[in-house]
């Protein structure tokens, strides 16, 4: 048991990853915890979570039908595995649903408030239905233990028919209304993945990933608990799965010809290649392996054909559910860390509570034993502190319990909480005006600025004593400092104060008891203010009267110092057009690359603006 | 790095994970614990429990002037104070308080600076005091393992530290390498609180209980451990009185 130890070690650790981001991503939202946008509103959680893990689920109602419409009995062990995959997978699909939906306390909405033009209520029903339809095939294994059930147990089995073809009409209801929500964007997804019958080709992958994942599930557990691996029957699923995978082939290469789309595959871009990527992962390769008898008969080429299947459509699915959405920005979407996080999280839960009912109930015909629970066992040391944990159970919980403590810590020490207060503000650091007489006043280096006539407004002004009129605060023993000095950021309020300049050991190194007062805690309340050591911090004559250690953005900043100015010029001296926005920001070029800017005369040629006469009403502000 | 962005990293990433670390794993050993005192009783053959007296017997022992109070009146006076301190500043010193009101948005009440720094002080020289006795006092040597000795003087760090750093006239740069030590030594308490003795925090309810259990485990427990083991002939108690060399010989020490 020593493999299925260290898997359940691993997945408790992921499962505890993702609860801790979980907690995140319902405290603070879908805009701190991922990388969606308005352009890219569905992710990985969509693509992977949802679509995927109910094409996965397809294995459920092939198995059942194969069983029990078309009596190959021989199929019949693997007949509850298979349910089970399909019940946890929808289960993980409803819980990956609740975290991108948000607001799970409204999940019974869809009863009630009808909306029959949408797909999505469709789906939403269809996985209601099917996931109740899942739980009432399933509950007679675990019902088999339990006595008290026994009679509920013998009404399930008498009904296992009707459910088995609800299950399958569901079913594929589902697998191809999923792919019907595409059907509303023929423009945004790409057209090699486009196409009117997407929900034929989503129910047929359906139909060979769910054969695919069955292989996988058998042998991956026949790994774990060291089990004989069923390759006799999974031979001939192979067989079955390559024929389904040639007919997804063929109707998708029809459907692209029969459009006339096929042109696009000689075209250029990366989306092409993907493309190819995606049906040989897909299709080609497992085809391959499924079709030559030598692989198709051998345990590890079965396994990784399947693997490759499986990987394949999940693929498939997360293009179509998003990657290959275009023409939405310039940037591509990339899940974050906390959406891998969530999806890998979900999966691993998923994982465990299958390992929990094959190591609990019959799924299998034997019970996988766990040799250390023999009680004639000898105790054995742990390699960690040399202790006995106990039995098995007891020594389980201990390390499991330990691995999703430990992970969820790690969650929430990874997490950062400053995004969720403050993303969409993006630092921008301000760069000084450029020049001389004239002053480039560009911020933010966009090219996009105003060319200041700086000695103009100083002889207008009445000379050097009018600086203070602008410059009202200065760096100590400074005249004029720039505007930047302090309004550090172009859109965002800065610290005008700066802490490492007066404590900082590149500073001045000041003990911290020559501001703070000493003994109470060192906040700003408690500390001198800065006209208590800097006496000449504030410009002789200044107009503008600072209260408070927070500057103003730059933007804000120069607006209100220029337009306050003008809408008091703009009255004495009859211009009206001087306080309105075309009166600075007449150039539109970069400050590098136009040399012939006429900076004496301020106006390039072609530049002006003419305005609309500014209503008298409005003229005073 | 420099030194403040190690200040940064402690009281950010590092602080949330051994913060979130501590309240988690002291869930997780109070869940274990309370799973394992019902597989006891599971077990147990006969159910009567005194749940009356073991309840009784945690009330008296949550009083700390009572029975230690009469045979060791020191240590149960200066053991007093050092919990005092230990759990009155971190959480109700104004600074800390503030920090608080700086990361989650709300406050609760302070203790007054001079009251803090007076149990700051006393805390200081408890933890001083208790690890001075578990040297010189025998039987209490006797009894300790290393983490006896380690605890208290680890507990002692941040609290010098701290007052240190609030009162002492001190180079910035000797601040920051105090402070990060202050906040290095808080973590490290904080994340070994749940794995140590200091989870009696949250298992001290249950202690009593445990022990009140472990006596119903289910009838000839002990014969069955020996017969697993081997040793079927030989008394599954201890007749002699305990020594160092009374160790359980090896099937082929014995042959």
């Amino acid at each position: 048991m020593a493999r299925v130890r260290r898997l359940k070690f691993f997945l408790w650790a992921l499962t505890g990853l993702a609860a801790a981001v979980g907690v995140f991503r319902f405290l603070f939202g879908l805009g701190a915890a991922t990388n969606l946008s308005d352009a890219y509103p569905w992710g990985v959680w969509i693509g992977f979570d949802v679509m995927s893990g109910v094409a996965l689920a397809a294995g459920g109602f092939i198995v059942t039908a194969t069983v029990y419409i078309f009596k190959l009995e021989r199929f019949h062990v693997i007949v509850r595995p298979a349910v089970l995959t399909a019940f946890l997978g929808y289960v993980a699909v409803a819980v990956g649903l609740l975290f991108d939906l948000g607001l799970p306390w409204n999940i019974w909405h869809m009863l009630i408030y009808w909306n029959p033009h949408s797909p999505l209520f469709e789906v939403g029903w269809c996985v209601m239905l099917y996931l109740t339809v899942l739980t009432l095939e399933f509950l007679p294994v675990p019902a088999e233990e339990i006595s008290r059930l026994a009679s509920v147990r013998r009404f399930l089995v008498k009904i296992r028919l009707p459910l088995v073809i609800a299950g399958i009409g569901l079913s594929t209801l589902h697998q191809s209304s999923l792919g019907s929500l595409f059907l509303i964007m023929p423009e945004y997804l790409h057209p090699l993945w486009y196409s009117p019958i997407l929900p034929v080709l989503f129910l047929v992958s359906a139909i060979g990933l769910g054969l695919a994942m069955v292989i996988f599930e058998s042998h991956t557990t026949a790994y774990f608990y060291y089990r004989k691996p069923e390759t006799h029957l999974m031979a001939s699923l192979a067989a079955a799965a390559r024929w389904v995978l040639v007919v997804y082939l063929a109707l998708r290469f029809a459907d692209l010809a029969w459009r006339g789309q096929l042109h696009h595959l000689a075209g250029a871009g990366w989306q092409v290649w993907w493309f190819w990527f995606e049906l040989a992962v897909m299709a080609f390769v497992p085809i391959a392996i499924f079709s030559l008898p030598q692989t198709r008969r051998n345990q590890t080429w079965q396994w990784a054909g399947a693997l490759f299947g499986v990987a394949g459509v999940v693929l498939n699915r997360v293009n179509v559910g998003g990657l290959m959405h275009q023409g939405r920005g310039d940037r591509l979407y990339w899940p974050s860390w906390t959406e891998i996080t969530i999806s890998a999280g979900i999966v691993s839960a998923a994982v465990l509570a299958f390992l929990f009912f094959i190591e609990h109930f019959r799924v299998w015909q034997e019970r996988p034993v766990d040799p250390e629970a023999d009680p004639r066992k000898l105790p054995e040391l742990s390699a960690v502190g040399a202790t006995w944990l106990g039995v098995p159970v007891v020594a389980n919980r201990t390390v499991y319990s330990l691995a999703f403590v430990g992970a969820a810590a790690l969650g929430f020490a990874l997490i950062h909480p400053q995004p969720a207060s403050s993303r969409g503000i993006v630092p921008v650091p301000v760069h000084n005006a450029r020049g001389a007489d004239v002053l480039w006043i560009d911020g933010n280096l966009d090219g996009y600025g105003v060319a200041f006539p700086h000695a103009d407004h100083e002889k207008r002004e009445g000379g050097k004593k009018s600086c203070a009129r602008c410059h009202h605060m200065n760096l100590p023993r400074d005249k004029a400092s720039p505007c930047g000095v302090c309004h550090r950021d172009m859109y965002a309020p800065s610290d005008a104060f700066r802490h490492d300049w007066h404590a900082g050991p590149r500073g001045a190194a000041l003990p911290c008891v020559k501001c703070h007062t000493p003994g109470r805690p060192r906040t700003k309340e408690t500390a001198k203010t800065c006209d208590q050591c800097h006496k000449d911090l504030v410009a002789e004559g200044a107009v503008i009267k600072v209260k408070q250690y927070q500057a103003p953005s730059y933007t804000e900043a120069m607006h209100r110092l220029c337009v306050g100015c003008h809408v008091e010029r703009a009255a004495s001296r009859h211009k009206p057009d001087m306080p309105r926005c075309a009166w600075c920001h007449k150039e539109r070029r970069r400050f590098v690359d136009a040399p012939d800017l006429d900076f004496r005369g301020l106006r390039a040629p072609g530049s002006e603006v003419v305005l609309p006469p500014l209503p008298e009403s409005k003229s005073k502000r | 790095m420099s030194l403040e962005s190690w200040l940064d990293f402690a009281r950010g990433p590092l602080f949330r994970l051994c913060f979130s670390l501590m309240i988690l794993g002291l869930l997780r050993i109070l869940v274990l614990t309370i799973l394992g005192m019902k597989e006891a009783w599971d077990r147990s053959a006969d159910k009567i429990v005194p749940w009356r007296d073991l309840t009784v017997q945690t009330a008296k022992w949550l009083v700390p002037v009572s029975s230690l109070w009469r045979k060791r009146p020191i240590y149960s006076a200066v053991s007093v104070v050092f919990h005092a301190g230990l759990l009155l500043v971190p959480l109700f010193l104004p600074a800390h308080v503030l920090l608080w009101k700086r990361a989650v948005g709300f406050a609760w009440a302070e203790l007054p600076q001079a009251l803090a720094d007076w149990l700051t002080l006393a805390a200081v020289a408890a933890g001083l005091g208790l690890f001075a006795g578990r040297v010189f006092h025998s039987a209490a040597r006797a009894l300790s393992r290393r983490q006896e000795y380690v605890w208290p003087l680890l507990l002692v760090v941040p609290f010098a530290t701290g007052y240190l750093c609030s009162h002492a006239v001190l180079s910035p740069r000797a601040y920051q390498w105090l402070m990060l030590l202050h906040v290095f030594a808080g973590n490290l308490i904080l994340l070994l609180i749940p794995f140590t003795k200091i989870a009696h925090c949250v298992l001290f309810p249950l202690s009593q209980y445990v022990s009140g259990l472990a006596w119903k485990f289910p009838p000839r427990a002990g014969q069955r451990v020996a017969e697993t083991l081997g040793y079927a002939d030989r008394p599954t108690w201890v007749e002699r009185p305990r020594v160092a060399t009374d160790r359980i010989l090896t099937p082929t020490e014995e042959a």
